[in-house]
């Protein structure tokens, strides 16, 4: 594969949209007009502990990583949500897919969480607030569904949940978006970076729990404070990290965005023994051909946006269809399902000698992403949950009620049966 | 999900019991005891409301399995899924 020359930006503007699961899940689950209520996602690895707390949950004791048992107890009117982390994907992979349509330089670094690259963008955009508008534009204009009217929320439409820095660097751009307001920017322009760390808390680093208890035990607070020490003592002290963080909070390292190479297009073929006319046959062929398509290493971590299929016929003729995913996937049915209809309304004129089907255009995913949909089991996994979903909403659709129900530890440690396990209305 | 639509799984169902002489049951709904497994006893919950039940694994006629608990406060009888 030739690769693109390396894709990186000393400018750097952090897009950032805390608690990005729960509020793709509150938009995908919210019913306008209903009162705001407390939530939390389950973890997608331990289903009996909490990933991600609302703000209304937190108020009442709620915190990331408790058992849903310990969770009820201390609120009884917690709404817990099932995660998906492939439909996180889907729409993180909207926004990176956005972003890329303002800078070829994007980093994602977590759900919720990317850098776009901006050097040169001046000439395009001008100054850096025209930058970030442009971002932010182009983010609303994503149809990116992470509105929240339900699970409680400050905000009510998808742009004013996004925050935006931008500074030299990922780490002041970081900061920049952590003391924004939902919905709005803040730039720090070149030269005040030190001026801008020096009150920020140290909290915004990237500390171990250990390191933070040290250097709160040692009296300091603020990145200022940090600065202030000689780099030797920080050093003496805390290693080779403690390094890297006095040049962090000093404003003195400014680590760059480093953007991914899109891959080139990826084809796999099959060459036929005899000629086939079969649909079924060549529908099945076509299956075949995007799994194996879908395995090629230089497809991890990126979706599928655009898939052709090609045919070579008898006597010369060929055949071509294409098709552009709406949403991005790595699904193999999702991404074989546009082809086999065109293949269906307007098939080859003849019988197919040899066959091709070529990814050529994709939507970037993240470290998650890789994690959770890594192909082949993750897609199961999002077609069973499909294939649920549909079930069961046509059961409540037939008798107004779901009657499905799904089993959770509550305390799985008691001794009394009764206590261990309940059923709660499963609602996909 | 909502927690206010938590429904507890196998809860004891009350029963009526037929006690023999050593104080275990030999008649449950009107079915004989077959045979008698483990026996035990839990203490528990005394910060609230205490709970003092005693169990008794049991084999009904017929052969169903069924493990019968004693609330040792009230006297009453409960059956439960093993």
């Amino acid at each position: 594969m030739t690769r693109t020359p390396h894709l990186a930006s000393a400018s750097a503007a952090c897009c950032w949209i805390p608690l990005f699961a729960l509020r793709c899940e509150a938009a995908r689950r919210s019913e306008p007009g209903s009162p705001p209520q407390p939530g939390a996602l389950l973890s997608p690895e331990d289903p009996r502990r909490l990933w991600q707390v609302s703000p209304l949950a937190r108020h009442a004791g709620v915190k990331p990583g408790m058992t849903v048992s310990q969770a009820i107890g201390l609120c009884a009117a917690l709404k817990l949500y099932e995660p998906d982390p492939v439909h996180y994907d889907e729409q993180f992979a909207r926004l990176l897919a956005a972003l890329a349509h303002v800078s070829p330089v994007v980093e994602p670094t977590e759900l919720g969480l990317a850098y776009v690259g901006t050097d040169g963008l001046e000439g395009l955009y001008g100054a850096p607030q025209r930058i970030v508008e442009a971002i932010q534009l182009r983010i609303a204009e994503c149809g990116l569904r992470i509105g929240n009217s339900r699970v409680e929320s400050a905000i009510h439409n998808p742009q004013s949940a996004i925050r935006v820095g931008w500074g030299r660097g990922k780490f002041v751009s970081w900061v920049a978006a952590t003391r924004a307001r939902p919905g709005e920017a803040v730039i720090v322009h070149p030269g005040v970076e030190g001026k801008f760390l020096f009150f920020q808390p140290l909290a915004v680093l990237p500390l171990d729990p250990d390191t933070h208890r040290r250097l709160r035990q040692l009296g300091l607070k603020t990145l200022g404070h940090l600065a202030a020490l000689p780099e030797d003592a920080i050093v003496s002290q805390f290693g080779r990290t403690g390094r890297r963080l006095w040049r962090l909070a000093a404003g003195l390292t400014a680590e760059p965005v480093i953007g991914r190479p899109t891959p080139e297009p990826i084809t796999a073929t099959l060459t036929f023994f005899s000629p086939v006319a079969e649909r079924e046959m060549l529908a099945h062929a076509l299956d075949q051909l995007v799994a194996r398509a879908l395995r090629d290493p230089r497809r991890s971590g990126w979706r599928v946006q655009v898939v052709r299929a090609r045919a070579e016929l008898e006597h010369g003729a060929s055949w071509l269809v294409e098709a552009t995913l709406k949403d991005p996937t790595a699904d193999r049915e999702r991404v074989a399902a546009p082809l086999k209809t065109r293949l269906e309304q307007a098939p080859p004129v003849g019988a197919v000698e040899r066959l091709a089907v070529e990814f050529t255009a994709f939507a970037p995913g993240t470290a998650e992403l890789q994690l959770f949909a890594r192909d082949a089991s993750a897609a199961a996994r999002a077609g069973r949950r499909r294939a649920l979903t549909s079930v069961a909403q046509e059961i409540k659709l037939r008798l107004k009620r779901s009657y499905l129900y799904h089993v959770i530890e509550v305390q799985p440690w008691s001794r009394l049966p009764e206590r261990r396990y309940a059923l709660i209305d499963y609602e996909p | 999900m909502k927690t206010d639509r938590l429904r507890a799984i196998n809860t004891p169902r009350r029963v009526e019991v037929e006690l023999g002489a050593a104080g275990l049951p030999v008649m449950v709904e009107r079915r004989a005891v077959e045979s008698m497994g483990e026996i035990w006893r839990i203490d528990d919950e005394w910060w609230r409301a205490p709970i003092h039940r005693r169990y008794v694994e049991t084999i009904l006629e017929g052969g169903k399995h069924v493990v019968l608990i004693e609330d040792l406060t009230t006297g009453e009888w409960w059956v439960q899924k093993p």
